[in-house]
């Protein structure tokens, strides 16, 4: 996003690492380790001089960590401390300080070279473990190097322990020992340009309960201290000096937000079942691998759609090994069981991303993209299907074919799988061949031949994002137009209605997945108009189970007969504003608007 | 020298909750703690959590315990012990 440092109404997309809305003032925090520091020759007798600096920079920098570890204890009841407590035995390892002495000992440098240098070393190590999460110690080791570095400077400590007034946080990478040391009391939410899901600090923000949206990559460019923000934690956006009604609507948007938030925090272990006993499962969107950790926490019955094209995040154009996304594979399918995971095949090209040898495009959503591009760079394709097959311990993973227009890209797409299955079979890997191949209706034209697609897929997946772009030739992204993606047109719900109709009569089974599951009054209406399985990010499943909870479904159904009868969106949303209230007071009272 | 084998079971392997205990209650003996991948035969220093960590040990990972010293047969039991009983974490809480 091009824009300049004042620009009204500046919108960024991150990733959603912490529920909910906060709505308040900037607070930008600068690097801790921002300030020069330099390389020095030193003669022997000034190294031990260095020598003695760097000890009592490890000494001061363990007295830190530990009364922020002591802070962050009292704030969150001793559940997540043990991450700072990592910190501290960095900085009591032997071997880190060592290390750093004998740098200074033998290379005659100054001890803020030794460091930095020390901990470039051992982060790099890290940079190189498999393991997601372990990767990801990467930072603790910077976080502990900026420390040090910043006490061998002398410059004075962020001093944040009391703040005068409520701020949104902003910065470039926010430490775990940093949100130790700010006055909780008084922040509303975080915003940052770096960091996953599974960053510490992304753990702690949602331990501590406020909003956050990370690896939003431009954000600390584009805010100043004091000016208005919009940490949208539930959807993963920002919004930078949003203009007045803006402000408002997120306001109002924050508070039903948290009406609900109180109703859903008890009884989220209940299953989502209507009030007239009708069971809907509730299964999850997820991105990143470590995410699964995540799922009984928010209750998904295992993964509706893992998007595997985040595997190549931040790494293109070299190309996940088939080993790794093995172990990927193997963790979903360990970590879901009997629930499954339906693994959406590489989504690349089009606006995600591209790959090295294919040409940049005038028209990339109507491009070489998804299985146009799977069944064209073949080899990928086979290496991620291999995979799969082999990761299959448990039978319960499934594949799922995105941007399917026509019956022949499925017969391919099989065949190509069948093929892989005998090559693995002869060589005498170790494989399960039971592997359900699912077809993605995102295409209006994949909508109206699903019956044929029914008797040759083992089961549809409505991707409600694409369809509803597609459906209406609408760019969501394209903010002219972008009033265009109306997920309640009257179009999009006869073609779920279609698709309901259509599968029951193949008896295929039907899931969707997409944004529209997420909003409680779009889920509801999606039920009603008979889906009975929804995928959608793991977060917002407490706010959707407890809205399925309250309706009946016999009351509903008529409701969405009567819907997708109607001529325009307007329509169909005053329909459902004045109907829902009535038949879930306790859950759709609130509503003014169709969020 | 003691040496015990033990597999990795709790389900995070030795993530930083874990591997800060170790090396924690690793710290508290006098002997020599020295841990080793069977698969690898990478080793680390037991009173290093850099060390630790980078061992990357997840569940089901076998790993050899190895201590010297004064102390090596208690260091050896209770080392043994905490692995076995999975660092006392297996409460479910949330994303570790």
């Amino acid at each position: 996003m091009e824009s300049s440092n004042n620009s009204r109404d500046v919108r960024i997309k991150g990733l959603a690492a912490s529920p909910g809305i906060a709505v308040g003032r900037v607070l930008r925090l600068d690097e801790r380790g921002r300030h020069q520091f330099y390389y020095m020759e030193v003669s022997a007798q000034q190294a031990r001089a260095e020598v003695k600096r760097l000890r009592e920079a490890f000494a001061e920098a363990r007295a830190q960590v530990k009364e922020i570890r002591s802070k962050l204890k009292g704030e969150l009841g001793g559940q997540h401390e043990y991450i700072l407590d990592a910190h501290l035995l960095m900085l009591e390892d032997k071997h880190l300080i060592g290390e750093a002495e004998r740098e200074i000992r033998t290379l005659r440098i100054n001890a803020e070279w030794a460091v930095r240098n020390v901990a470039d070393r051992v982060a790099g190590a890290y940079r190189h473990i498999r393991d997601p999460y372990l990767r990801e110690r990467a930072s603790d080791i910077e976080d502990i190097a900026t420390r040090l570095l910043t006490t061998l400077s002398g410059h004075a400590r962020l001093n944040m322990s009391t703040l005068d007034r409520d701020v949104v946080i902003v910065a470039e990478t926010l430490w775990p020992s940093t949100i130790g040391e700010l006055d909780l009391n008084h922040v509303l939410g975080f915003a940052t340009d770096t960091g996953g899901l599974t960053s510490h600090s992304a753990i702690i923000a949602r331990a501590v309960g406020l909003p956050a949206v990370v690896g939003l990559r431009e954000v600390t460019r584009n805010a100043q201290t004091g000016d208005a923000i919009i940490v949208d934690g539930t959807a993963g956006e920002v919004l930078l000096r949003p203009a007045k009604q803006g402000i408002r609507s997120y306001i109002e948007k924050r508070e039903r937000d948290r009406a609900r938030r109180l109703e859903t925090s008890d009884g989220s272990t209940e299953p989502a079942v209507t009030i007239d006993d009708v069971r809907i499962k509730l299964r999850a969107n997820v991105e990143l691998p470590t995410e699964v950790e995540s799922l009984s926490l928010f209750g998904a019955e295992g993964i509706g759609l893992y998007r595997s094209e985040f595997l190549f995040l931040n790494r293109l154009p070299e190309l996940p090994a088939e080993e790794e996304q093995y172990d990927v594979y193997r963790r979903l399918a360990e970590a879901t069981g009997d629930d499954g995971a339906s693994i959406r095949v590489f989504d690349l090209g089009g606006d995600k991303l591209t790959l090295e040898g294919f040409e940049d495009e005038v028209n990339p959503a109507l491009g070489l993209r998804a299985i146009r591009l799977s069944l064209k760079a073949r080899e990928i394709f086979q290496t991620q299907v291999r995979a799969i097959l082999r990761a299959n311990s448990t039978g319960h993973l499934r594949i799922v074919l995105p941007l399917i227009s026509t019956l022949g890209e499925v017969r391919e797409a099989k065949q190509i799988i069948d093929e892989v299955k005998e090559e693995l079979a002869s060589s005498g890997v170790t494989y399960n061949p039971n592997l359900p191949v699912g077809v993605m209706i995102e295409v209006p034209a994949a909508a109206l031949m699903a019956d044929k697609f029914a008797r040759e897929a083992d089961f549809l997946s409505v991707g409600t994002n694409d369809l509803i772009q597609y459906l209406l030739a609408v760019d969501r992204a394209n903010e002219n137009v972008a009033y265009l993606y109306q997920p309640l047109h009257p179009a999009v719900l006869r073609t779920i209605a279609h698709l309901v109709r259509v599968a029951q009569k193949a008896q295929a089974p039907l899931e969707l997945c997409g944004e529209m599951a997420a909003s409680p009054i779009q889920a509801v209406a999606l039920v009603g108009l008979g889906i009975r399985t929804l995928s959608l990010a793991p977060t917002s499943i407490p706010l959707v189970r407890n809205a399925i909870r309250s309706i009946d479904l016999s009351r509903l159904r008529p409701l969405l007969s009567e819907a997708v009868k109607l001529a325009t969106t307007a329509e169909v949303e005053a329909l459902l504003g004045k109907h829902l209230p009535r038949q879930a007071p306790q859950f759709f009272a609130a509503l003014s608007s169709l969020g | 020298m003691q040496e015990r084998k033990v597999t990795i079971t709790n389900r995070l392997g030795l993530h930083a909750r874990a591997a800060a205990k170790l090396v924690r209650q690793a710290g508290q003996f006098k002997s020599t703690v020295e841990l080793k991948r069977e698969d690898t035969g990478q080793t680390a220093d037991g009173k290093s959590i850099l060390g630790v960590l980078l061992l990357a040990a997840a569940q089901g990972t076998r790993i050899t315990i190895m201590t010297e010293g004064q102390d090596e047969e208690r260091a050896a039991a209770v080392l043994l012990e905490m692995v076995e009983q999975k660092f006392g974490e297996e409460a479910p809480d949330g994303v570790f």
